[in-house]
């Protein structure tokens, strides 16, 4: 057999020059993972493609995916994000921040249901970011916020992230959802809490938002909000309850979105089959990426890459806090070229077992991976975020980035935090009831 | 006539797709009603199976809609005749990589049926039914790719960056929806 190191070599510098090149994130994994095969193991790599790729493709955990991007995709054609700026405006105007919190939550909501952060930030962007600069708020705590919040969606459920996750780590999906709920709203409270204590230090960043509603009216114009809030919470609720599989929850979720939809008038053959059709072309890829993906973690594992790269790492002596910096640093930095789902699936073979070995709960670094991927979205050069706020807001990337850079620090302290106290993520999931 | 037949079959395969991934909703909806009414249904296998058919169904009509991503970080700023050098490459690879795995997974099915194999659930299917459709969904992607191939040699623009869902558009461009 081969010297594993050589095999690293070479998988790694053809995975590079493949994806730098333009081939297709599913086709790269599956040429690199029938690569290390064909030329480093007696495995018959033909029959084994097409039999690996076909148990990953029919997996009953993956099944849940399709439906909550139909799910997204329905609600996402609704007027959700018209009623989205007039909706919240009057329940957050008098906090310390007013409007600015618009962004946060609005976001909060929009990416539970696009569940891609660029989708989040556009949209709630384009109606939020012109009647914030007319009212005068502060242009960068306006960029930044945006930013920041846009990235929510990969956290808070049903989130695809944590799907792709659980299928990759073969953790419980009900359970990734739940231990993704605390930190995520604690994100969320960071945020506000910032932009509150950035509006009390200098009032001027946000200016008071005069307009007084009736709590009637107040519910009135938050007609679709309040309806998506309450079935994505009941999605959740249900699969914490124990009364469905995450399958099960998702098929509730399209139903209820349909029966939303119908309700706000915006359900016809045309939007309908829009949404089916959007659903597909998501889906369809992120399952070839994954059948890829588990392709490649069969052939890397045949070739004995991940037991010596974990020697390797075994070798520098690292506490799990140590390995910990060093693979946010590793995602931070892959982030400049990859997407939130390749990032993970591309390291997962890698880095899975390092962490196990490490003794550090595959549940809780999934919602660790989580967050550092997010944070990844808004890194420079490359952030995926960033450059969606830049054709929006006209301004350059440098100042998109400065405006962006306090959320970053918030995330990582989200981070420590959760580091510190991992029971912000494990103890919902330990009240939850299993079925 | 060829171009407007290509066409269709990667419209219908993407529809049929499109059927396969509400049926998982639909089974689902069979194993609650079913729970409900005090049957047994077990879902798990039909809804496993539609997700594999929507999947590999859909892989043609995504890549046309490019709807597969890919790293454009470095191809991103290469125009012209380099530009379709890139993606000469990128379809000509992919459609050969493609070749290979479809004839593998041919190669699945046939011995699937030959043994005789059956899943292992309630439903018995035989595997064959449902691995016919990743077999059949790669040899269309196959087909697209050379298609794609063809056109870009013949000087046109790769239709999956023409219909791409623009989120990060070009300066001055407003963001597509």
């Amino acid at each position: 057999m081969t010297d594993p190191g050589l095999v690293a070599f070479v998988v790694f510098t053809l995975m590079a020059l493949l994806l730098a090149s333009g081939i297709w994130v599913a086709v790269s994994l599956t040429a690199v993972g029938f690569v290390a095969l064909f030329f480093f193991s007696p495995a018959p790599a033909g029959s084994l493609l097409a039999s690996t790729v076909w148990d990953a493709s029919w997996n009953w955990a993956l099944t849940a995916l399709p439906l909550f991007i139909w799910m997204g995709e329905i609600l996402f054609r609704t007027r959700l994000s018209e009623d989205m700026f007039r909706g919240l405006s009057p329940m957050v105007g008098r906090l310390p921040g007013g409007l600015l919190h618009v962004n946060i939550l609005g976001c909060g909501v929009m990416a539970a249901v696009a569940g891609s952060s660029a989708v989040t930030c556009a949209t709630v962007g384009r109606m939020s970011v012109p009647e914030l600069k007319r009212r005068g708020y502060d242009e960068r705590l306006t960029i930044g916020t945006l930013a920041g919040s846009g990235t929510l969606g990969l956290l808070i459920p049903p989130s695809i992230m944590l799907i792709v996750y659980g299928v990759i780590a073969q953790q419980s999906i009900s359970r990734l959802f739940i231990a993704g709920v605390l930190p995520g709203l604690m994100l969320i409270g960071l945020f506000m809490l910032y932009v509150a204590i950035r509006a009390r230090l200098n009032p001027a960043l946000a200016p008071p938002f005069e307009e007084r509603l009736s709590f009637r009216e107040k519910l009135l114009r938050a007609r679709l909000l309040i309806p998506v809030v309450l079935l994505i919470v009941a999605v959740i609720g249900s699969i914490y309850g124990g009364f469905a599989t995450p399958t099960e929850a998702a098929t509730m979720g399209v139903i209820g979105a349909l029966i939303l939809a119908a309700w706000s008038r915006s359900l016809n053959r045309e939007s309908f089959m829009a949404s089916l059709m959007g659903a597909v072309r998501t889906s369809c890829m992120i399952a070839f990426i994954l059948a890829g993906a588990a392709f490649l973690s069969i052939a890397m594992g045949f070739t004995g890459v991940p037991r010596v790269l974990a020697g390797y790492v075994e070798a520098w002596n690292l506490s799990p806090t140590e390995l910990l910096i060093v693979l946010t640093l590793l995602y931070i930095v892959l982030g400049c070229f990859l997407d939130g789902v390749s990032m993970m699936v591309l390291t997962a073979s890698v880095v899975l077992p390092m962490v196990s070995d490490a003794g550090i709960d595959l549940l809780w670094f999934g919602i660790f991976t989580v967050i550092v991927v997010e944070m990844a979205q808004i890194t420079p050069p490359v952030g995926f975020n960033l450059f969606v706020l830049q054709s929006l807001t006209g301004r350059d990337i440098l100042q998109v980035t400065r405006a962006s850079m306090p959320f970053f620090f918030l995330m990582l302290l989200g981070l420590v935090i959760i580091t510190v106290f991992p029971q912000i993520v494990t103890w919902p999931v330990q009240l939850m009831v299993m079925r | 006539m060829l171009r407007r037949s290509l066409d269709a079959a990667y419209l219908a395969a993407g529809y049929l797709a499109a059927l396969f991934l509400a049926g998982i909703a639909v089974t689902i909806i069979a194993q609650i009603g079913a729970r409900l009414l005090g049957y047994t249904v077990d879902s798990t296998e039909t809804a496993g199976f539609c997700l594999a058919a929507s999947t590999f169904l859909g892989l043609a009509y995504t890549l046309k809609a490019g709807g597969h991503i890919r790293v454009n970080l470095v191809i991103r700023g290469i125009r012209g005749r380099p530009r379709r050098w890139i993606e000469l490459w990128c379809t000509g690879f992919t459609a050969l990589a493609m070749a290979y795995f479809t004839w593998w997974a041919f190669d699945f099915v046939y011995f699937s049926w030959a043994f005789g194999e059956i899943s292992p659930g309630l439903m018995a299917i035989p595997f064959w039914i449902p691995r016919s459709g990743m077999a059949l969904g790669l040899l269309l992607l196959t087909i697209a790719l050379v298609d794609e191939f063809i056109a870009i040699w013949n000087g046109a623009v790769p239709s999956y960056e023409a219909n791409a869902d623009v989120v990060l558009p070009a300066d001055g461009e407003e963001v597509r929806q």
